[in-house]
Parts: structure tokens; C-alpha cells; sequence
């Protein structure tokens, strides 16, 4: 075994919240916005059910191999030479993703904060502490999000709590007014969000207790649905249909806060939420990025190549796209098509065949 | 300001070189090929890119093949 590190239960659960609340409660309510209008607070709800679905297939796969990761048993499953097909194209998709991510990550830094720093630099300082993390294993993984797992809560709810004085609730009127429709077209992109629950299946083999695996996975996708309920219901009620012109409309939510002239500029916590969120999001992809890649290649350590696949991953943040417009752009248009083939998909074929595979050899 | 940012480039390459390869035993030839494989890739990528910018990447891959299902995700 390549990994020879331990996780808890809930460890699993501060890994898996923050990779997909980091960066789903600043970009998402705009997009989601977009689609469902004043509905848009129902849309995380529809789309959670992709969440639950990739959970169950992740555990399903995880009891017919349970030492495996995808990468791994994909190759169990459909033979060596398709196998490792799936898996190039599974790692190709994690580092397209993850450079995304990182992009997104500096452009956010670079666009509302730090306006004179070339991207590059802030960039190239995150990949290079998650590198380090990662260096270490998953049990460093784990216990550093486990640092900043109550930073990223509590900050969230001081936001939310500083919101509510702020809020006008006619804006969610008239609730459904154009039926269900718009609300599930809002779900869409969000449920690719959720899609990200496929990175459990690199996570699960190295539970301590597997017991209760698929309750506590259930629970982070039911956690992390409240959360997005509730960013996109608070946006909603304190823009109403502008939401979705603003690029981060939590982030502005944020800027509105103000107590007594006293308590101001409060975006600078969504701007710490958003680090400690990013660390955690982009480490956990990055992880599977390089114990993906040293199983396809057969290595007897991961360690060797982590810094290489962090350096790739730099470069990739800086070619995926040439401005924050044309990502955005393209993570709403191309993208849930791109990562459905992945994080659907291609688990949803792997599960059937081996179910298929299963009952022909009993 | 471009040699600036290459010399930027070697002095992580080296970096990376110094940390990592006295750590690999003599009999991990694989470890080894994928370590120089996965850096040589990442350098000479970031240095072409220094000088063209605009090449096509992964983007505009995945654009080309998946463009025409998005299309249709977004007229519904």
C-alpha cells in the first residue's frame, strides 16, 4: 500500500466539507442565480441528490475492492489497457480541475485584495504550502484541515449572524411562481459541485472504522447542502434579482455589513474564510492527484512526485484560461458537461460492470 | 524581464532537484523517471508558455469536445 496513514470518520467529514463549500458559497449563487431567480435557495436541494448518488456509488465500488482507489480498481474492473484509459483520463480531468481551482483561488486574492501583487505570487505560495501538506500524507492532510475546519465554521456563521439585520425577506416572493422548472435548472450546474463527492472514493480506503462510512459521507453531503441553502438564501434576500450580475455575491453580502459604523469591512473574513476553504479544497485535490498518479504509474512511493505535480499544477493555473471572464465562462458552460463525464459517469459504468462481473462469477 | 522569470523557473527546478533526488534509493528507477518526466514536462511548459502564452491548452481541449453539450445546457 502507498499510503500507509489513517483517517477518523470525521476527519473524513472536515476533508469533504470544505473542497466543495470553498469555492460553491462564493461562485455558485450567482450562476444559480442566473437560472432559478427567486427559487434559487430550493436549487442546492435538487442538486444534493447527485451528492448522495456519488456517495453511494463511491461506497458501493469501496465494498467490491475496499483496499482500492478508483485509479486502482478501475483497471480491476474493465482490464488493464481500458483501465488505465479511464484512469488518465480521471487524473487529466483532477489537475485540469485543481489548476482551475488554483486559479480561481488567485484571481479572488489578486481581483478584491492584494491588487498590485502579480497572480503568480500568490499562486505559487499556495501551491506551494498545500505541496507540503500533501508531502505529508494524508494524516497531515487531515489533522491540518482539522486546524482550520472550526476557523472556516465559525467564520461562516459570524457572516451569516451579522447578515440577518440586513435582510429582506420579500425578496423570496413569489416562492415556486413559475413552478418547479427554473429551481432545477439552477440545479444543474451546482450538481456537478456535488459530483466532487467522487473524491471520497480516494479517501475511504483509508478509513480506521469503515462501519459507518456511508452514514457519515451522507452527512457531509446533507451538511454541505444547509450550507448552500442558506449562502444562496441569504444572497437572494439581500440582493433579490441582481444576485446573479455580481461575480461573488457573498462576498458583496459582506461589504453591507456594517454595525454602528464601528463593525466594517467584514469581507476581509470572507476573504479568510476563502484561504482556509482554498487550502483545504485545492490540498484535497491535489492529494488525489499524486496517489492517483503513483498507482497508474505503479510507484512504490508518492512522495518523489508531489513537488514535480505541484510545480505542473502552477503552470496549469496560469495556461487554463487567460482571464477570470473566460473561466467563468467556462466552468458554467463546458464544464458540468466535462466533469459529469467524469464524476458521473464514468463511477456510474465502473459499478455497473462490476455488479455485472460479480453475479457472472457466483 | 523574461530571463528573470526563467531564472525564477530554474532556481525552483533546482530547488526541487536538491530536496527530492538524494531522497530516492538507488534501486527506485521508476520514482526516478517519474520525477524527472513530471519535472522536465512542468519546466518546459512553463518556459514555452513565457514566450507564447496564447498556445492552446487544456481549456480549449476540452472546449473542442464538450463545447456542443454545453451549448445545449445552456439554451434549455
Amino acid at each position: 500500500m502507498l499510503e500507509k496513514g489513517k483517517i477518523s470518520a470525521i476527519q473524513l467529514i472536515i476533508l469533504l466539507y470544505p473542497t466543495i463549500t470553498a469555492t460553491a458559497i462564493l461562485v455558485l449563487p450567482a450562476t444559480t442565480g442566473s437560472f432559478a431567480k427567486q427559487d434559487m435557495w430550493l436549487s442546492p436541494i435538487w442538486a444534493s441528490t447527485f451528492g448522495y448518488l456519488s456517495i453511494f456509488i463511491a461506497y458501493a465500488l469501496h465494498k467490491y475492492y475496499p483496499q482500492k482507489t478508483l485509479i486502482e480498481y478501475s483497471e480491476k474492473i474493465v482490464g488493464m489497457i481500458p483501465g488505465k484509459l479511464i484512469g488518465f483520463g480521471f487524473l487529466f480531468f483532477l489537475l485540469h480541475t485543481n489548476g482551475m481551482n488554483l486559479r480561481d483561488y488567485g484571481e479572488f486574492v489578486v481581483g478584491n485584495f492584494l491588487q498590485k501583487t502579480p497572480i503568480i505570487v500568490v499562486v505559487l505560495s499556495m501551491a506551494f504550502v498545500c505541496a507540503i501538506t500533501v508531502y505529508g500524507g494524508i494524516e497531515v492532510l487531515a489533522r491540518s484541515s482539522q486546524f482550520f475546519f472550526p476557523v472556516f465554521v465559525v467564520l461562516f456563521l459570524f457572516i451569516i449572524v451579522l447578515l440577518i439585520p440586513v435582510l429582506n425577506p420579500k425578496n423570496i416572493l413569489p416562492v415556486m411562481g413559475e413552478g418547479l422548472t427554473p429551481s432545477i435548472k439552477g440545479a444543474l450546474i451546482p450538481s456537478q459541485w456535488f459530483n466532487e463527492f467522487i473524491l471520497i472514493s480516494f479517501l475511504l480506503p483509508y478509513l480506521n472504522k469503515k462501519k459507518n462510512a456511508f452514514k457519515w459521507g451522507v452527512l457531509s453531503v446533507s451538511l454541505v447542502m444547509i450550507t448552500l441553502v442558506i449562502t444562496n438564501l441569504f444572497s437572494l434576500l439581500l440582493f433579490g434579482d441582481i444576485t446573479s450580475y455580481f461575480t461573488y455575491p457573498f462576498m458583496d453580502a459582506a461589504r453591507y455589513i456594517s454595525i454602528a459604523d464601528f463593525l466594517q469591512h467584514v469581507e476581509l473574513i470572507v476573504m479568510a474564510l476563502w484561504v482556509t476553504g482554498m487550502f483545504i479544497k485545492i490540498s484535497v485535490f491535489y492529494y488525489a492527484i499524486v496517489l492517483g498518479t503513483a498507482q497508474w504509474l505503479g510507484l512504490t512511493s508518492y512522495r518523489p512526485i508531489v513537488f514535480p505535480i505541484g510545480f505542473l499544477l502552477v503552470v496549469l493555473s496560469i495556461w487554463v484560461t487567460p482571464n477570470l471572464q473566460k473561466l467563468t465562462e467556462f466552468s458554467s458552460t463546458t464544464w458540468p458537461v466535462y466533469a459529469f463525464v467524469f464524476q458521473m459517469f464514468i463511477p456510474v459504468s465502473l459499478l455497473l460492470i462490476a455488479m455485472l462481473r460479480k453475479k457472472k462469477s457466483n | 524581464m523574461k530571463w528573470l522569470s526563467i531564472l525564477g523557473i530554474l532556481v525552483i527546478t533546482i530547488l526541487i532537484i536538491l530536496y527530492e533526488w538524494p531522497k530516492l534509493k538507488k534501486n527506485q528507477k521508476k520514482e526516478k523517471k517519474a520525477f524527472a518526466v513530471l519535472l522536465l514536462t512542468s519546466v518546459t511548459l512553463s518556459i514555452v508558455l513565457l514566450y507564447f502564452p496564447d498556445i492552446p491548452g487544456p481549456t480549449e481541449l476540452i472546449d473542442t469536445i464538450f463545447k456542443p453539450f454545453g451549448n445545449l445546457l445552456s439554451n434549455l
